[in-house]
């Protein structure tokens, strides 16, 4: 205490805190103070905001798994699964899946059984109805002992009402209530009935469960994420081929999809937040060391030493940084604020909590900031020589590479580094950013002095506005660069926005079945295609379905993987992508590991392309398969390989004529493996078909529909609805967070013509002298600001445009594409922003007198 | 080299070249002299003689090529950067033509400075004091930019006085001030300077400011030359100083050349 009273006493540091509260009350470090406000504020709100997203959205699709984790296993889990999910301190419900046949008097039903704990679901909730009048569900658990919850599909198909008695198996159960939602309802289309859910405890009175049944346990786990991971952790080397464990990503692949785009997207947009915050800084600490060069050699030729001066300025610096970061989180924490409360209606946020990690992000990206990029101007800064005193002051500091100049970009690393958490990606940013800056200083000097050359033949505004562009084209280059990356970032973001919010909107175009039609004998195929077209219901046709494995690849015998992240069912989902990584091989040929179900067709279906080799003609007499590309890359498969298949007791070899690329983003029905004709001539199919029955055809439909007991509907129209509505909660996240980016782009523009506005105030003054009229300068300064933007926007389209298509293909795995139309926008808002802030930021300077003009610059 | 007490400042053989792209031009020709303490001293002559650079040398910020330039005994020559700032703050006063305030200070602030910089006590008290004798008492709290041209002088003449500096060096202090600004501020300097008895050296161009000064010397082509002529009529400027007229040029023929 003692030795901060003496230090405060200390000339230097009453200096320091004189010109400290002098220039901030006098406005002369509102940008600096401004941009590292701004960089604290966007990285606190941004991060803040997009860990409470990323929270809000991992809390929503963990309700799709109903639970954190999913331990999902052929027999049941061993104790010591159960008792060391205990230990550390996990909810646990337990589920066991198969299909069975229900019968209500002389109906039967092929229906999916859910035998669950009292403790499901985890996450999300269960509801039911009693009736179909009845408005609100009720949220419920496991039914009570003898009761079972069912789908609505159940009463219709079976012709039972609520308090009906079910039979399963040997037990009879009375119907207690519809079933509503089912937080984790299985996404396939091939799954086997609608669902009945009954009582864990219940489940060995129907003795149903067989040795050899086909049964599946899943255990579910909630908790903590540290005590989850833990124990992941321990189970994940424990699991056999036979169990996988999964979360909520894994688990749903639509929903993943779109909960990793989101993530992807919100960091990358915190990155360019930050970068340009980062931008603003760099601009602002340069113009700040340039402004104070005469202070300092003032302080040097009335005899203060070197480390007076840097001891001085140290402090100037840090308390100056202090203030803003601690002004910046407050600004951060009232955004955040702002943002949370216009998404809780559309997500809800009762789950989430603020983690101290924003704030520890934000506070050291400040001072990263703040020291990093200040480093080299205020060690420039205290070397001023005293005697410019005499000889003046050199604002053109000539660029001599010193180690320092490397530290910004070191900081900039970081940072990227911090927050991609990859070290390629950052150092391909930064390195690709240094060489797209060079080219653009470069591109930029030659639109200069084409615009020289224009201007020359304009009027007399213009002429003088392009010849201080090319006058100042030293200043303007890195004004330009700057103006640039900020349109470029701004540009990218609504760019990558747009394309994911479209190609997530293209997901569920209007003839997206939401319903499937499982078990269609060949002889229903004809009344159903009828009765689709009658009622305008538009389908996908029907698709053969034949059960087999994948036996051998050119008669090398195939072993089963290591498959606890297969899933089952081909389906409409991208499950092909999830599987890339995991599989390990154990002996011979690796495989499928567990049954497809195959097709066969004459046409190549919608959505589907030929990437090698042929689709076959009809009639063809030779037996071929068409294989999906990924399995194709993932199995090892060439065109002309041979597949030996075994379906039910038969086998059969075909030679692989075509390679296909599926689009399994569309909810529509796929396969990785499509026969023609002749390949299965000889084995015996029920069909599939996915049907787009709106919600005024559902109740014809359904009646339709019982005429044909055998035939499963399965109705995922509620699922598409909350995807649906999850893509709308995410877009206007989205949406918020782009705001926040465009305000911290807006600041690096104010900060740099901030910067120039000493030049320009000295120029304006001579102007005025010589007997320039006001309205030729502010025409001349408008023109010269909105020529500046209108290159810096044309610069960022090009820019914008090679970024995208790295962005598009390499992180967002999404088809890359040309956005002519945002150039157009980059150019208009270049010159229109530029312009604007210019303008604003040079009024009153345009509107001094002549006489208060020369003397400010005297 | 010691000097002896009544010298406060003496240069020998002093010469400042800098190199340019393809040949070294010799700014200042090898100089000697010497200023007692207590006198004052104008160094007269056109744009580019060299007559900043000598004052720059002699004050301490910057070094000469070669020779000696002593100081109240400092050895200036031989000091780096850091020794000079310390003679600085504890022997030299500034005025120059720009002013040279700092902005983001009070007028009392800036005239403190030195004062405190040497590490004096009662910075405020004087700092108050010497704007009151300059006539801004009541202007303490103004920023420099909230000053007219000749009240800003005014304040960093109570700059340059507040340390007691022995020597007060003087680069144009009424070059940027119209003229009777100007002998207004250049009565303020010498009342001040004969009250407090500093020794000053001034440069200027202006011809009757230099000849309030008890000695002349004139700086043409980095050659210095003794003015006798300016001299001798210096006494009768301080009496009478608009009736000083004429070029520099036309005393050249009776200047003595005291370099080497």
């Amino acid at each position: 205490m003692t030795a901060m009273l003496n230090m405060l006493k200390q000339n230097w540091v009453k200096q320091s805190l004189r010109l400290l509260h002098h220039e901030l009350r006098r406005g002369e470090l509102t940008i600096i103070f401004l941009a590292i406000v701004l960089a604290v504020a966007t990285v606190f709100s941004l991060t803040g905001f997009s860990g409470q997203v990323k929270q809000a959205i991992l809390a929503t699709s963990t309700n799709t798994i109903a639970a954190d984790r999913v331990l999902r296993t052929s027999r049941e889990a061993s104790l010591e699964v159960i008792e060391k999910s205990q230990q550390s301190q996990l909810a646990m419900a337990r589920k066991v899946e198969t299909n069975s046949m229900a019968f209500a008097g002389e109906q039967m039903l092929l229906t999916e059984l859910s035998a669950v704990s009292t403790s499901y679901p985890l996450k999300g909730q269960l509801t039911v109805k009693t009736s179909f009048e009845q408005i609100e569900a009720d949220v419920v658990s496991a039914p009570p002992l003898g009761y079972v919850w069912v789908e609505p599909a159940v009463l219709t198909r079976l012709n039972v009402n609520v308090g009906d008695v079910l039979e399963l198996g040997v037990a009879e159960f009375t119907v207690a209530g519809i079933i509503t939602d089912i937080p984790d309802r299985s996404f396939s289309p091939f799954v086997s009935g609608p669902t009945v859910i009954l009582n864990i405890d219940d489940i060995e009175r129907t003795e149903l469960i067989q040795p050899g049944s086909r049964v599946s346990y899943k255990y579910l786990f909630a908790g903590d994420e540290s005590n989850i991971e833990e124990f992941s952790q321990w189970l994940r080397p424990k699991l056999n081929e036979a169990q996988r464990f999964y979360d909520a990503k894994k688990g749903q692949n639509q929903l993943a999809n779109i909960v990793d785009t989101a993530e992807k997207f919100l960091s990358l947009a915190s990155m360019l937040g930050i970068v340009l915050a980062a931008v603003a800084v760099a601009v602002a600490s340069r113009r700040y060391g340039q402004r104070h060069q005469a202070t300092v050699a003032v302080f040097k030729a009335l005899g203060a030493s070197q480390s007076h001066v840097s001891k001085l300025y140290v402090l100037h610096w840090s308390l100056l940084s202090l203030v803003s970061v601690i002004v910046g989180l407050l600004l951060g924490y009232v955004l955040l604020l702002i943002g949370i409360s216009a998404i809780e209606s559309y997500l809800s946020l009762e789950d989430t909590r603020l983690t101290y990690m924003p704030l520890l992000t934000a506070v050291f990206t400040g001072m990263l900031c703040s020291l990093a990029f200040a480093l080299e101007p205020i060690s420039a800064l205290v070397k001023t020589s005293p005697l410019a005193v005499i000889r003046g002051f050199n604002d053109k500091v000539a660029v001599k590479f010193n180690f320092k100049k490397l530290v910004p970009l070191f900081a900039l690393f970081l940072l990227l580094l911090l927050f991609s958490a990859d070290l390629v990606m950052s150092l391909s940013l930064l390195f690709g950013g240094l060489c797209v800056s060079a080219l653009l200083l470069l591109i930029g000097r030659l639109f200069m002095s084409a615009g020289r050359s224009v201007g020359s033949k304009a009027g007399k505004s213009w002429h003088l506005a392009l010849a201080n562009l090319k006058r100042r084209a030293n200043e303007n280059s890195v004004q330009l660069v700057s103006f640039t990356i900020a349109i470029k970032l701004l540009l990218l973001i609504t760019v990558i926005k747009g394309s994911i919010l479209s190609e997530w909107q293209q997901q569920f175009p209007e003839s997206t079945p939401n319903h499937y039609l499982i078990n269609v004998g060949d002889d229903e195929i004809l009344p159903l295609k009828e009765f689709a077209a009658d009622n305008g219901i538009a389908n996908q046709g029907f698709f053969p379905i034949y059960r087999g494995r994948l036996s051998a690849i050119n008669g090398e015998i195939t072993t089963k993987v290591n498959n606890h992240q297969e899933t089952d069912n081909e389906s409409a989902q991208s499950e092909g992508k999830e599987n890339e990584n995991e599989s390990e091989q154990q002996q011979g040929r690796r495989g499928v590991g567990r049954e497809l179900s195959l097709t066969r067709l004459t046409k190549l279906p919608d959505g589907n392309t030929i990437s090698s080799g042929t689709w076959w003609q009809p009639n063809e007499p030779n037996a071929q398969v068409s294989v999906e590309s990924t399995i194709a890359e993932r199995l090892d498969i060439k065109l002309g390989d041979s597949l030996s298949f075994d379906l039910g007791s038969d086998s059969f070899t075909v030679p692989v004529t075509s390679i296909r690329e599926v689009d399994w983003q569309s909810r529509k029905i796929n396969f990785y493996m499509i026969f023609n004709e002749v390949a299965v001539k000889d084995f015996v199919s029920t069909s599939v078909s996915g049907w787009m029955i709106k919600d005024q055809q559902k109740k014809a439909a359904y009646q339709f529909l019982s005429q044909f007991p055998t035939i499963s509907i399965m109705d995922f129209g509620e699922i598409m609805k909350k995807v649906d509505e999850m893509i709308e909660q995410i877009s206007i996240a989205i949406e918020l967070i782009l705001v926040l980016v465009v305000l911290a782009g807006s600041l690096v523009l104010v900060a740099q013509v901030q910067a120039s506005m000493e030049d320009r105030e000295r120029e304006l003054a001579i102007l005025r002298t010589l007997g320039a009229k006001g309205s030729l300068l502010r025409n001349s300064t408008l023109f010269e600001f909105v020529a500046l933007g209108a290159i810096a926007g044309l610069m960022a389209s090009i820019a914008m445009e090679i970024a995208v298509f790295f962005l598009q293909s390499q992180i967002f795995d999404m088809s890359a594409s040309f956005h002519f139309q945002y150039w157009l926008v980059g150019i208009g808002a270049g010159a229109g922003f530029v312009g604007l802030i210019g303008m604003l930021s040079c009024w009153r300077l345009l509107n001094l007198s002549s006489v208060t003009l020369i003397r400010r610059t005297m | 080299m010691p000097i002896n007490s009544e010298t406060i400042l003496k240069v020998q053989e002093l010469t400042k070249s800098v190199q340019l792209e393809d040949k070294i031009l010799e700014l200042l020709q090898p100089i000697n002299l010497e200023v007692k303490a207590g006198e004052s001293l104008a160094i007269v002559g056109s744009s580019g003689s060299g007559k900043t650079t000598l004052l720059s040398i002699l004050a301490g910020l910057d070094l000469p090529s070669s020779g000696q330039v002593y100081l109240k005994n400092h050895a200036l020559h031989q000091f780096n950067e850091e020794q000079r700032s310390e003679v600085r703050a504890q022997h030299v006063g500034f005025i120059f033509q720009q002013f040279l305030l700092i902005n983001s200070l009070t007028a009392l602030e800036n005239v403190m400075l030195p004062a405190e910089l040497a590490n004096q006590p009662d910075a405020l008290e004087r700092g108050k004091a010497l704007l009151a004798q300059v006539g801004l008492g009541e202007r303490g709290n103004h920023y420099p930019s909230q000053l007219s041209g000749g009240e800003q002088q005014r304040v960093a003449i109570a700059r340059a006085f507040i340390a007691n500096p022995d020597v007060l060096f003087a680069d144009e202090p009424t070059g940027n001030l119209d003229t009777s600004t100007g002998v207004h501020i250049a009565d303020l300097l010498f009342e001040m300077n004969k009250d407090i008895g500093t020794t000053l050296v001034l440069v200027t161009h202006d011809e009757k400011l230099a000849a309030r000064c008890q000695r002349q010397v004139v700086m043409n082509s980095g050659v210095l030359t003794e003015n006798k002529t300016l001299n001798k009529v210096s006494v009768e400027a301080k009496n009478e100083p608009d009736e000083i007229k004429g070029e520099f040029a036309e005393h050249e023929t009776t200047t003595d050349k005291i370099g080497s």
